[in-house]
């Protein structure tokens, strides 16, 4: 029994923590943030993510990648929502997966060792914005129409992932009209993006199943971005209220503020636990890994909602200020909070997962054996 | 990441669940069968039970085999909390003691008091409560006011104690009492073994919002203790009740987690059955999301147990994250009965409704919120973390 990351995965999380922490933090953030027309994606920190390897984690081996799990990448996907870093890393890691979970072996070997080695940006077009299921594109004799609405980083991309009704297509964005927008969270890019006849290279094992997976990693990456954010925001709101002093006292000694702190600190814990269960469970494959991408999904969207929307609140007025970082959290958590299904639709989705069968009216189910605490499941 | 047991884990899950099926008969994990027995009856038949166990070897799983436990690990505790609440077996009667007197005594007992006290707790023999609440004392425990004067070989008690659990079954008390007047408030407190039969000392039952009496008041008028019943040294007392109260830091809490999850459950079957606006309560979109959001902090109370169970299996001592699991459990435990009365409505008032049986989980719904209170209630757990865990200034 060890639910902790391994010593790879601590080293790995030491190494982009102190690669932030040393080259690009909240004034590079910043800079990002003040100069909305460029594209969003600072060169040393996309060429140091390529370098590290951090776009070949999920890659396999064999096409030039390196092989890990989703857990591996959680651990960047955190890292990332912590520093609040922009650009098109989970965009062009979900291009991956689109490749490795629904490509031909010659779709992988042509072009899974491009992003392992950090040449290719993707974008991913899988659900019509503000749903959790859909097509955004009709295919019709290997040609896609349809206005995919708001997608991110698309203006940059070497490659769009876009969900038709019969599969997922890959499509070269020059075959595309693409028009900027402008976005509340400027960690990101966004553009509207629409076809009309664009020529697509379908992804050949395409089926629902492996488009409900795709999502499903999505949502769990989001889901430790998300605990990233929280926990920041958390950690420099109490080293805030631990100095700023009010009636002759530091604020973070009343309890109407304490009280709610250590709520805020539980409930991000237990989203951690969550977050990190769920990408484990995709890679073991574990009976309950959709519920528990949802799981996390949920409590991660509600704690980083709560969590930044206190570090506003707990800063006081200067929390409120553009000079101050606090918006670059609460911005980025409600971006996430709502992508790839929000709190409300994975919920639904528990229920329907939990509460869609017979009545059972001789016992009710013991729930641990399908959970994987029961012997020999996880 | 690995949340496989080890082989000598899952042994043990399969020789005590065999155990279980052997020696726990269907008709003892149903309600049903309990209801009509009075309170004193239940309590006897679970005495009885557990008695059996003991001596069958499922006792003391974590404690070391010569104060008659089982020198397991962590992990087989966990496993035997888990197969106890998946078989729905008799709660404990001696909760306070295996909680925290027993391994106080393991820790600073003479050699006296360990043989004396372990293993007749451990096999029921004797009952202990825990005297540390009185009326103007409860949070703030050391506004406590009994006191304990020397009289011979004796001390002379006179005070009394409340929210007592066990009153009415109780054999002894490991009581704070005031044994000398002290420069501060934390002074001069001593925890005494005191015998509950005997004439100086009364208990009452209170009755609780569910109509039983697990806890009581007791009272103690001219009692006497001998002097050297006392663990921990005389005017040892707060460090003594310090120490004790650290001892439920361990619990991983994944016993109350597949209890509470059975509860779940048992609210789903419900809300699959009960009608609302002329469709099943488990079709309401705004119950679904009621139900999957409770749900959503149980399986994130079973990830924390496992957190526990890897920090606690590697020799940490989570110190005051202990609290943070109190919170979890205790709340979550909240959100499954707040859901259950939000399925049933206004049917939640009586006992049974549309072909079903409500008394059980009614229960459960208002025993939730005393779990809220006892043990450090929630206000004191979050000033805890707030203080010991974030570093808030006091």
């Amino acid at each position: 029994m060890r639910f902790q990351l391994n010593d790879e995965q601590r080293a790995l999380q030491d190494a982009v923590r102190s690669y932030l922490r040393d080259r690009f933090g909240p004034a590079q953030v910043r800079e990002v943030y003040d100069n909305p027309d460029t594209d969003g994606v600072p060169a040393a920190l996309w060429k140091a993510i390529g370098e590290q390897g951090w776009l070949a984690v999920l890659v396999p081996e064999e096409h030039d990648g390196i092989g890990l799990g989703l857990l591996d990448a959680a651990v960047l996907a955190r890292a990332f929502g912590a520093a609040t870093v922009p650009g098109p890393w989970l965009s062009t890691i979900l291009l991956g997966e689109a490749i490795r979970l629904a490509g031909s072996d010659e779709q992988k070997a042509k072009l899974l060792p491009g992003i392992a080695a950090g040449e290719v940006k993707g974008a991913v077009a899988l659900l019509p914005n503000g749903s959790a299921r859909g097509a955004v594109a009709t295919a019709t004799d290997g040609k896609l129409s349809g206005n995919l609405g708001l997608v991110e980083y698309a203006a940059v991309a070497d490659t769009l992932v876009v969900a038709a009704q019969d599969g997922l297509y890959l499509v070269d964005p020059t075959h595309a009209t693409i028009t900027s927008s402008p976005a509340l969270d400027r960690t990101v890019r966004l553009s509207t993006v629409v076809l009309d006849g664009a020529p697509g290279e379908k992804l050949t094992n395409s089926s629902d199943a492996v488009l409900a997976e795709i999502l499903d990693r999505a949502a769990v990456l989001v889901a430790n971005d998300l605990v990233g954010i929280a926990r920041k925001a958390l950690t420099d709101t109490v080293e805030y209220d631990k100095t700023r002093v009010q009636f002759g006292k530091p604020v973070g000694s009343f309890q109407a503020i304490k009280h709610d702190l250590a709520d805020i600190h539980l409930g991000i814990t237990m989203a951690e636990h969550a977050a990190l269960y769920a990408a484990h469970a995709q890679d073991i494959d574990a009976p309950d890994k959709e519920l528990a991408a949802s799981i996390a999904k949920v409590k991660a969207g509600d704690m980083a909602n709560e969590s930044t929307s206190a570090m506003i609140q707990y800063h006081g007025g200067i929390g409120y200020t553009w000079e101050h970082d606090s918006h670059f959290y609460l911005k980025r958590a409600k971006r996430l909070e709502y992508a790839f299904g929000d709190a409300s639709q994975h919920r639904e989705r528990i229920a329907s997962l939990l509460l869609d069968g017979e009545v059972d009216g001789t016992r009710a189910p013991v729930s641990a054996e399908s959970s994987g605490m029961a012997s020999g499941v996880a | 990441m690995d949340l496989q047991f080890s082989k000598e884990d899952e042994e043990f899950r399969s020789e005590f669940r065999a155990w279980l099926d052997t020696n726990l008969p269907q008709d003892m994990r149903t309600e049903d069968w309990w209801r009509p027995k009075s309170d004193d009856e239940q309590f006897q038949i679970r005495r009885d039970w557990e008695k059996k166990k003991a001596e069958a070897g499922y006792c003391g799983i974590q404690w070391p085999t010569e104060f008659g436990g089982r020198g397991g690990s962590p992990t087989m505790k966990a496993i035997y909390d888990e197969e106890m609440a998946k078989a729905n077996a008799p709660r404990t009667v001696n909760p306070l003691g295996l909680a925290f007197l027993g391994p106080t005594v393991m820790a600073i007992g003479t050699d006296e008091q360990k043989a004396a006290i372990i293993k007749p707790l451990l096999h029921t023999d004797v009952i202990w409560c825990q005297g540390f609440s009185e009326p103007g004392a409860g949070s703030d425990l050391a506004a406590l006011q009994m006191k304990a004067v020397p009289q011979g070989t004796d001390y002379l008690i006179n005070g009394q104690k409340i929210w007592t659990t066990n009153a009415m079954h109780g054999d002894k008390i490991f009581t704070l009492a005031r044994t000398s007047e002290g420069a501060k408030r934390h002074d001069g407190i001593s925890m005494l073994l005191i015998d509950m039969h005997q004439p100086g000392v009364e208990a009452r039952p209170l009755k609780q919002i569910t109509g039983e009496s697990e806890f009581g008041e007791v009272f103690f008028t001219d009692a006497l203790c001998p002097q050297d019943e006392v663990l921990g040294g005389e005017g040892n007392g707060w460090m003594t009740a310090m120490l004790l109260l650290s001892f439920e830091r361990g619990s991983s809490a994944i016993g109350q987690y597949t209890e509470f999850r059975r509860q779940w459950d048992a609210v789903a079957q419900i809300a699959k059955q009960v009608e609302r606006d002329g469709k099943k309560a488990s079709q309401d979109p705004v119950l679904r999301q009621q139900l999957a959001n409770s749900l959503v902090d149980l399986e994130c109370l079973k990830y924390h147990s496992w957190h526990v169970l890897t920090a606690t299996s590697q020799g940490k001592d989570l110190g005051y994250e202990a609290s943070m699991t109190k919170m979890m459990w205790s709340e979550t435990f909240r959100k499954v009965s707040d859901t259950y009365e939000a399925i049933l409505g206004s049917a939640f008032q009586v006992p049974e409704y549309q072909g079903l049986t409500l008394e059980e989980l009614t229960t459960m719904a208002l025993w939730s919120r005393s779990c809220t209170i006892w043990g450090g209630s929630a206000q004191v757990q979050r000033s805890i973390v707030a203080e010991r865990v974030l570093g808030l200034p006091r």
